[in-house]
């Protein structure tokens, strides 16, 4: 993309794959960034903050999206969600004591149709009722964790 | 309004604002437009220095034949608009947004720094809710968020106009200032929380329309109604930005801007801002002093009067008597200063210049700040702008980038410009060639075909319509060269001009008033033999033909390119009078201070780089004991018996200098006489061979460093540079330096130690070097060229940090 | 069962239409081959404004209208896909990246022959990855058959594509802010004037269209403009893609033709209500969309007939809520959703946003009053139209709508301090 504009235009590609790399958009990655596209590290650090899907600090192997929108919660989104920091111990937005998971309630994933839906490291999960999701845990501790925001 | 304005054109449209008829230029901002028609729309985002982003929606006002209501901020006028801004709906609009960011906003205004001059107070009161009808907590946000030397931020005031972090981005184009998160959860911020570290910072705290960036040196220290104001000029450097004292029992609260477009455009830098808590100092002076033995103990102002009095009129008449100074004074004192040296002591010997500058105007081709703002390209060399002249180097930031002007800089070293910027590293003694071979190369039309870099520049300089030069009237030889080259580019039709930044703030002016060894007041030529320049007052102190030295507001010990010749004269003349506010390596080696009133505590008129004399009034009385220069001076000459030579009255030496200029007779365009300056060949570059550890020395400017008032005042303190020099990081390699540690300079004059730096900004054998530095003063490695060689090595031990109290010998 | 011939979704389910001899059987670029050979640029935007197209994003803007208004001055074009699908209830483009790529190539090969775009980008949002790796294999086999890059089909016409991921901001798909977003800056909606089609990405003209916009295309070459605006009333024709969710029997995306009654989707298509329920409300366009309700179901899916009752077609994110449904949680579930993902420029968006969250959310809990009501009732005025972009306004229709319309049962919150559909409170902690 870069081609086609200036210089910063690689930059949101360029913090995808550094997380990818190192799990978050580390601070060496912030510098790394600016200097690629010439901005600074205020202004690289303002547009991650930005995005939902960059963090600035560490978080999980595992990183669970639960939509909490209106079709998700019609469809009992609620009671999972519940069920979820339950089991893992967290409430929204935290990483659990193990630092495996992190667990935020996001919204609408456009997966509507198979509510409550949810995301496990951008992987959709649909119709997922509390049990579903107890299994789901169970795979997810066996797997070996890939990286949790594939840049591709 | 700022010239960046892409919009308003020429043509003229009719516009109804609130039932009057006018006519404003096509494409005029309606809030603009309702300024004309005399209504005001309150804005809280919009600044008419940036660019409009209607983000804070305050300033919706009614246009008839559009549905909605529409941002006066960044809508454009058209033939026939018809604009409500009072209207019911409107009326509606804006109680709405106030409501909105009152919701969350503390009402902290007791204590707010901005209480009293905030507009959600003023807007609120105006045009705002009576009542709030939020029945829950307010959300809380951080307080106090320490953003670094300057500023403190309170993110639950803030209202996300963005003001600050666009005047960072858009005005100072160091885009440090960011908005961090989104929603309402935005807050302003840096990079990792580090501090927001400019030298236009002071300027944020003043556009924020609410108390969320407060300056440190002013919270909670007044009520702005309790401000008495009183209009200034900086004179810390040589711009001369307009600004304002506000004072509280005769004490100085704080500084804020006064709108200049040409000169400031509505800014200052943070030197000239916070500079002025030193005069409540314990260093500062308030007492005369007279040498006792190895000690300066207090005297009256009349002894030291009588003391100087009886040295200097033996010395006087044994015409080995000379004064230094001007620079850092008044127009009329520095006109005081030469009638003091002329007409009482019967000298030439008189010469404001103790930095490296020699000329302080150009012969010809003067130029505006202004001329910057469309210039084509500008070229610089000697002067480093971003340290020596911040206001100017703003408005050249945006010239590069918003207007297309080029920048090319020609130096010994590559220095980190703001913006985009062509570097031309040349070594010191062939800028001149360099000059003369371009002039030729234009003049002999072989732009279009020469190859090499010569060829290259001049090429440019032909594309370029206006060419401005800024240069630090530094090396008479490639001053010539430069006046050479504009002279040849003027005679094809280019725009040309010259701005020389001064190293001290009223260089221009000491010039003008005559404070050079062969020309008076006027620069006409002096009557009877040109005196000692500077450098031979100096010469002939250390070697013993001097008897007596008068200084007013010049520390040579530090300043002087030699300093080590310098200190030698300093400590060698028989006797010594300065008058300083505070106690610098100059004034310790004194006979006799006195101490001196500042800029804040008289009135006068200074005389900016462009040469424009501009009147600053009184903000404050001085210390009892404490006088002005010219004070100071007319009381000397009164105990001399000369009463009559030197007035103490600033109008009095005023009209005495107009007088003074009148007669020289000198009118726009004629070619200025030049200032005698000593022969000195710069020093050229050694080559290094790859082991030894000699390098150039360079010495290079820094906002704050120097030895006088910033190097005691405790607000710009967090703000000073440790002293450092810089090596390639090739050279770091080859003797192994290490970025950090402490290293040994050692030159001809002594040594210094100071902290390693490696960066590309130093060319290979060159270490840049802190100059003006009293805790290691640069000036000990240089000869009277302003160049050095000295060697390198580890230092010692690690030295303790100095203390603010105190710098004296 | 609904007898509409499926046009965007025809082999959906059925075929892998993400191959290209797939998506070549079932009638894939026959309309890319016949316009790279017979048409030119200026004959498809003729046959695109005759089909009376409109942008199936959600404002409804004509397509062969958006095409004409850029600039004839030489620059550079771009064309941009925007697949940040993320309105609320809606998910017909998530659908169509991953099960119809192919078309949506075609889609955006064409648009971009017929407006001379220099560059191709599409948008699409950071958690469709699995959409975006079907898309990018797509991609290269489609690049493979010769339908993207240089020199197709032998027509001396190149156009090559390139995907932007999102990184996660509902806003980007606010066409500014996602110009924004693709050139590495915080996704922040444009103050407008001007507008993309003079300065767009990078500056540069632009024209940003919908992924179910872009699929209609090969469709009206291949089928005609006639045929496509016989589709439904004439003034907003064709085949559109409804996202039916909530509580009904077969939640799914069902093409239908445009102007079908509200009541035979919901019937016919989506199976009807859960067993025992009465239909309360339906929010017909995506989140930004006022209520409609049960004497509303004969009213026509289409932009005019909604816009008549006062809410809109928007997106087709068709969320139908039943007698269990209560309307404060909706309300302030999807309130929540605007204030988290508003940029925060504008005051009335950031602020009365969060303020009216605030105040669903203690009603929610039972710690409502009075004066909380008439806040709700009053701040339409100055929240909405008052914003830059369009997500301010988008923050009070559906709440609007249901308060007026079930005025006792928010009133029932404050006097019975608590949710009268969740005794146990229950739902307060999220």
């Amino acid at each position: 993309m870069a081609e086609h504009g200036d210089a910063q235009a690689a930059l949101i590609p360029f913090l995808q794959y550094c997380q990818e790399q190192d799990g978050y958009v580390t601070q060496q990655a912030v510098s790394d960034a600016a200097a690629l596209t010439g901005i600074t590290d205020g202004e690289v650090e303002s547009i991650v903050s930005f995005y939902s899907l960059l963090f600035q600090h560490p978080v999980g192997k595992h990183i669970i999206h639960a939509c909490r929108t209106l079709s998700c919660m019609l469809g009992g989104a609620d009671r999972l969600h519940e069920h979820i920091r339950r089991r893992l111990g967290v409430r929204n937005g935290e990483t659990s004591a193990d630092g495996e998971f992190t667990y935020q309630e996001v919204e609408c994933l456009a997966a509507c149709d198979k509510a409550p839906c949810l995301q496990h490291n951008l992987q959709f999960h649909y119709n997922v009722t509390p049990e579903e999701f107890d299994r789901l845990l169970e795979t997810w501790r066996a797997q070996p964790a890939g990286a949790a925001l594939p840049a591709e | 309004m700022s010239a960046d304005r892409p919009a308003a054109s020429r043509r003229m449209v009719n516009v109804v604002i609130d039932g009057s008829a006018l006519s404003v230029p096509e494409g005029t901002l309606v809030v603009e437009a309702a300024k004309l028609a005399g209504t005001s729309v309150p804005v809280y985002c919009y600044h008419p220095k940036m660019d409009p982003v209607g983000l804070c929606r305050i300033c919706l006002v009614e246009i008839e034949k559009t549905p909605k209501l529409q941002i006066a901020c960044a809508t454009r006028v058209t033939e026939g608009m018809v604009v409500h801004t009072s209207s019911e709906r409107v009326a509606q609009a804006r109680n709405g947004v106030l409501e909105f960011l009152l919701l969350n906003h503390p009402l902290d205004c007791p204590i707010c720094d901005k209480g009293g001059e905030c507009d959600l107070q003023d807007f609120t009161m105006s045009y705002g809710p009576g009542l709030s009808r939020l029945t829950e907590p307010k959300l809380h946000k951080p307080k106090r968020v320490d953003l670094g030397p300057t500023i403190v931020l309170d993110e639950e005031r803030c209202i996300l106009c963005r003001r600050c972090t666009r005047f960072d981005d858009e005005i100072a184009q160091e885009r440090n200032l960011v908005v961090i998160d989104r929603g309402h959860r935005s807050l302003i911020g840096t990079s990792d929380g580090g501090p927001y570290r400019s030298y236009f910072s002071g300027n944020t705290t003043e556009i924020c329309p609410v108390g969320a960036l407060t300056s440190k040196a002013y919270r909670f220290r007044a009520r702005p109604w309790d401000l008495t104001h009183a209009d200034s000029v900086c004179a810390q450097c040589s711009v001369g930005c307009n600004f304002r004292i506000d004072s509280r029992f005769g004490r100085i609260m704080r500084t804020f801007t006064r709108e200049n477009l040409e000169i400031d455009d509505g800014w200052i830098c943070d030197r000239g801002r916070y500079t002025f808590n030193y005069l409540y100092e314990p260093t500062r002076l308030r007492r005369p002093l007279m040498r006792r033995g190895d000690d300066l103990a207090e005297c009256s102002l009349d002894d030291a009067a009588a003391l100087c009095a009886e040295k200097l009129g033996p010395a006087a008449r044994a015409g080995r008597v000379g004064v230094i100074g001007g620079g850092r004074l008044s127009d009329e004192e520095a006109f005081a200063l030469q009638a003091f040296a002329r007409q009482v002591l019967g000298t030439n010997n008189i010469d404001y210049r103790v930095h490296l500058q020699k000329f302080a105007s150009p012969a010809r081709f003067g130029a505006r700040l202004i001329d910057i703002d469309d210039a084509s390209l500008v070229l610089m060399f000697g002067a480093y702008t971003p340290e020596q002249a911040p206001i100017l180097d703003l408005r050249l930031r945006r010239a590069v980038a918003r207007h297309h002007t080029q920048l090319m800089y020609i130096g010994p070293y590559r220095p980190h410009l703001p913006v985009e910027a062509q570097y031309v590293e040349y070594t010191p003694g062939a800028i001149a060639d360099l000059m003369m071979q371009l002039a030729d190369t234009v003049h002999q039309g072989r732009t279009e075909s020469g190859d090499g870099f010569v060829a290259d520049i001049a090429r440019r300089l032909a594309q370029a319509e206006k060419i401005i030069a800024v240069h630090n009237g530094r090396d008479p030889a490639s001053v010539s060269a430069l006046d050479r080259l504009l002279e040849t580019l003027a005679g094809y039709n280019h725009r040309v001009g010259v701005l020389v930044v001064g190293s001290q703030g009223n260089a221009r002016g000491a010039e003008a008033a005559g404070c050079v060894p062969n020309l008076g007041p006027g620069y006409a030529p002096c009557s009877g033999e040109a005196g000692m320049t500077t450098g031979e007052m100096l010469k002939a102190a250390a070697d013993g033909a001097l008897d007596a030295l008068f200084i007013a507001g010049a520390n040579p010990a530090l300043t002087f390119a030699d300093g080590a010749l310098a200190r030698r004269a300093l400590e060698n003349v028989p006797f010594l009078a300065v008058a300083e506010q505070v106690l610098t390596e100059t004034a310790a080696l004194a006979d006799i201070v006195f101490p001196t009133a500042s800029f804040a505590e008289k009135r006068g008129h200074v005389t900016n780089l462009e040469g424009r004399r501009q009147a600053f009034g009184q903000a404050v009385e001085p210390p009892v004991d404490v006088l002005s220069d010219a004070e100071i001076i007319a009381l000397v000459a009164r105990a001399m018996g000369h009463a009559e030579s030197v007035s103490p009255q600033p109008a009095a030496l005023l009209a005495g200098l107009v007088r003074a200029e009148s007669a020289a007779e000198r009118s726009v365009g004629d070619l200025l006489p030049r200032a005698k300056v000593d022969a000195v060949q710069p020093a050229a570059v050694e080559k290094v061979d790859a082991t030894h550890r000699t390098f150039t020395i360079i010495p290079v400017p820094h906002l704050y460093s120097g030895g006088g008032a910033v190097a005691h005042d405790p607000g710009t303190a967090p703000m000073r540079p440790r002293p450092y020099a810089i090596v390639n990081p090739e050279d770091a390699a080859r003797v192994g330096v290490v970025p950090g540690e402490r290293l040994t300079l050692s030159g001809s004059g002594g040594s210094i130690d100071v902290e390693a730096r490696v960066g590309p900004q130093a060319p290979v054998g060159v270490a840049l070097v802190l100059a003006d530095m009293p805790e290691a003063p640069a000036n000990k490695l240089l000869d009277a060229s302003g160049f050095g060689t000295a060697t390198i090595s580890k230092a010692a031990s690690v030295p303790e940090q100095r203390s603010l109290e105190r710098v004296s010998a | 069962m609904a007898t509409f011939e499926p046009v965007l979704t025809k082999g959906v389910g059925q075929l892998d239409l993400t191959d290209v001899a797939a998506y070549r059987k079932n009638g894939g670029f026959v309309a890319l081959e016949k316009a790279l050979k017979d048409m030119t640029p200026e004959s498809i935007i003729a046959e695109v404004t005759a089909s009376n197209l409109r942008g199936r994003g959600g404002a409804g803007f004509p397509t062969g209208k958006k095409w004409g208004f850029l600039p004839k001055d030489g620059r550079p074009r771009y064309l941009v896909c925007n697949c940040d699908e993320a309105e609320p209830g809606t998910f017909k483009d998530h659908m169509l990246l991953e099960q119809t790529p192919l078309q949506l190539i075609e889609g955006l090969i064409l648009s971009a022959y017929a407006i001379n775009a220099a560059h191709i980008v599409v948008y699409i949002r950071g958690e469709f990855l699995e959409g975006y790796r079907i898309f990018m294999r797509a991609l290269s086999a489609a690049r493979e058959a010769g339908y993207v890059g240089d020199n197709l089909l032998g027509s001396g016409y190149s156009a090559d594509i390139l995907v932007h991921r999102g990184a996660g901001a509902y806003i980007c798909g606010e066409e500014t802010a996602m110009l924004e977003s693709i050139e590495g800056k915080r996704g922040e909606p444009r103050l407008k004037p001007p507008f993309p089609a003079n300065a767009g990405l990078f500056g540069m003209p632009t024209v940003v269209n919908n992924v179910e916009t872009l699929c209609c295309i090969p469709h009206i070459l291949t089928r005609g403009a006639a045929w496509f605006a016989s589709i439904g009333p004439p003034k907003s024709p064709g085949p559109k893609i409804i996202s039916v969710s909530g509580q009904v029997q077969k939640p799914g995306n069902y093409e239908i033709p445009m102007g079908l009654p509200a009541g035979e989707l919901l019937q016919d298509y989506a199976g009807g209500l859960l067993p025992g329920r009465t239909l309360k409300a339906i929010q017909p366009g995506g989140g930004s969309s006022a209520a409609i309700f049960a004497e509303d179901l004969h009213t026509g899916i289409d932009y005019d007939s909604l816009a008549a009752k006062q809410t809109m077609l928007g997106s087709g994110g068709f969320v139908v809520m039943d007698d269990t449904t209560c309307m404060v949680r909706a309300s302030m579930t999807l309130v929540r959703f605007f204030e988290y993902e508003s940029c925060g420029q504008c005051t009335p968006c950031r602020e009365g946003g969060q303020w009216v969250h605030r105040i669903l959310r203690r009603l929610e809990a039972g710690e409502g009053s009075d004066a909380d009501l008439l806040v709700l009732n009053t701040i339409n005025d100055t929240l909405t139209g008052t914003n830059l972009c369009p997500l301010g306004d988008s923050i009070m229709p559906f709440l609007l709508s249901v308060l007026r319309r079930f005025p006792q049962e928010f009133a029932e919150h404050v006097t019975l301090a608590g949710c009268p559909f969740d005794p146990a409170r229950r739902m307060v902690a999220a």
